[in-house]
């Protein structure tokens, strides 16, 4: 039975959590902003068929919704998203000088906010024994892929993050 | 080479005793069997050097200033030779104090720069060369255990602060940090600070903007002024509260104080003025509810009350 989410997890956690999805949420707006200005690359939805041919893995939330949320579930969920978005930026790497600190950015505070959950799930005693291995990630073989990728990766990483945002306001405001 | 001087240290504590010996070769050339080593000290003869002839034939001369009162001088070995005084050898000695603990040291988290930003008080003059090295450490708890260790942070020569890049930062989590001080004769280490980077992050003020004037709204009523501010944008991600302030210009009112404000007002209203007097406004924010520090006020904007 999911446990009583809001109390176990402290104001100030939930707080700092909120206020990490907003920065990375502004990195990735920028990232996006920048792709659709630099290569003309705005819509994910024209890049599809793309995306199947790369095999651009989703981060599911399935843990979180509101009415059932499995709070172990849901920060191991979350904790994996952030880990697995760090691998897919990791693999965009070098995907143009005018993106890179814009994508170092994006990394750093992703980075960030999965060691903020990992940290709070070891304190709740919650964290399993070893920290998450990547997978396998997609090969991005020229630069026009590296930057479809991103515009791929940005978009997928925002609906998480929408997703990751409400869950965190319904605990902060429960 | 005909002379060598050597020094039991080359640096000592300031008023220190010091003790030098110079050793004049049998081989070196023009000179007399036993010629009479003499001292100088900067520009002065310094006596009290107690010569012997060694073993192998050659001179040495041993000196001990009691009290080394010069924080950078030249000991010189020479001998008279002729008409004058030939100098053979020198040593620079130097004297100082091993550095103080470095005080107040404080930590801000700057979001143009993206650095958290350390500085510090260095303490006394130590006469001596001394290097400030930022020194810090990644903790889960609160800073009693040591995590990772974070790159040394070394100022620029003199400076007394210090920038630890993003890349090396955690904004979220513990970090353990304090100075270290070292010269030649010791170190000394600050209190260790415990913060989280984005605890000590300090904003930028809103900037005020007058109305522009506009046919749908109403003109401020007698005694009102009416603003807006804008946020300021790298910190638009990070909930605020705010706090407006407001003189006359003229006279020696001190300022009144209204507050908390939200980050963005498109319209505000600020009434309970004197009429037809010319006030100056600023504002300023802090992250809140999370901790923060207060921004600076912002510059000043001078709006005018209506008449009555």
């Amino acid at each position: 039975t999911p446990l009583d989410p809001a109390s176990s997890l402290p104001q100030s956690f939930l707080l700092k959590c909120l206020e990490q999805v907003r920065k990375i949420q502004g990195d990735g707006a920028a990232l996006q902003e920048k792709l659709c200005a630099t290569y003309k690359l705005c819509h994910p939805e024209e890049l599809v068929l793309l995306r199947h041919s790369l095999g651009i893995p989703w981060a599911p939330l399935s843990s979180c919704p509101s009415q059932a949320l499995q709070l172990t579930g849901c920060l191991s969920q979350l904790h994996s998203g952030l880990f697995l978005y760090q691998g897919l930026l990791q693999a965009l790497e070098g995907i143009s000088p005018e993106l890179g600190p814009t994508l170092d950015t994006l990394q750093l505070d992703i980075a960030d906010f999965a060691t903020t959950i990992w940290q709070q799930m070891e304190d709740l005693g919650m964290a399993p024994a070893l920290q998450p291995t990547q997978g396998a990630m997609p090969a991005f073989t020229s630069a026009f892929q590296r930057r479809a990728g991103g515009v791929l990766v940005a978009s997928h990483l925002q609906r998480f993050l929408e997703l990751a945002y409400r869950v965190l306001r319904h605990l902060a405001q429960s | 080479e005909c002379g060598h001087v050597s020094v039991s240290a080359p640096i000592v504590h300031l008023g220190d005793p010091i003790t030098a010996s110079c050793i004049i070769k049998q081989n070196c050339s023009h000179l007399d069997l036993e010629p009479q080593i003499l001292w100088r000290l900067g520009a002065e003869l310094q006596p009290g050097g107690r010569q012997q002839r060694l073993s192998d034939g050659t001179q040495q001369s041993t000196i001990t200033l009691p009290h080394l009162n010069h924080t950078r001088a030249f000991l010189s070995c020479c001998l008279n030779w002729g008409n004058s005084l030939q100098i053979l050898d020198q040593v620079e000695l130097r004297a100082g104090y091993p550095p103080a603990i470095p005080r107040n040291l404080s930590c801000l988290m700057n979001l143009t720069t993206s650095s958290l930003i350390c500085q510090w008080e260095p303490g006394p003059e130590t006469h001596l060369p001394t290097s400030f090295t930022l020194k810090s450490f990644k903790s889960r708890g609160n800073c009693q255990t040591q995590g990772d260790s974070i790159l040394d942070c070394v100022p620029e020569d003199g400076q007394s602060h210090c920038s630890i890049p993003r890349r090396h930062l955690l904004l979220y989590q513990n970090m353990g940090i304090w100075v270290q001080a070292e010269n030649a004769l010791g170190t000394s280490m600050s209190p260790q600070l415990c913060l989280q980077p984005m605890d000590v992050v300090k904003l930028e003020p809103p900037m005020l903007r007058t109305m522009d004037p506009s046919p749908e709204a109403a003109p401020p009523q007698a005694g009102c002024l009416q603003l807006c501010w804008e946020p300021w944008q790298p910190a638009l991600h990070i909930n605020q509260k705010c706090e407006l302030r407001h003189k006359p210009q003229s006279g020696e009112a001190s300022w009144a104080l209204v507050g908390p404000l939200p980050l963005e007002a498109l319209r505000y209203e600020l009434c309970g003025l004197l009429p037809a007097t010319a006030y100056t406004l600023q504002i300023r924010c802090i992250r809140w509810p999370l901790p923060g520090h207060w921004s600076n006020w912002s510059p000043s904007l001078e709006l005018r009350t209506t008449e009555r």
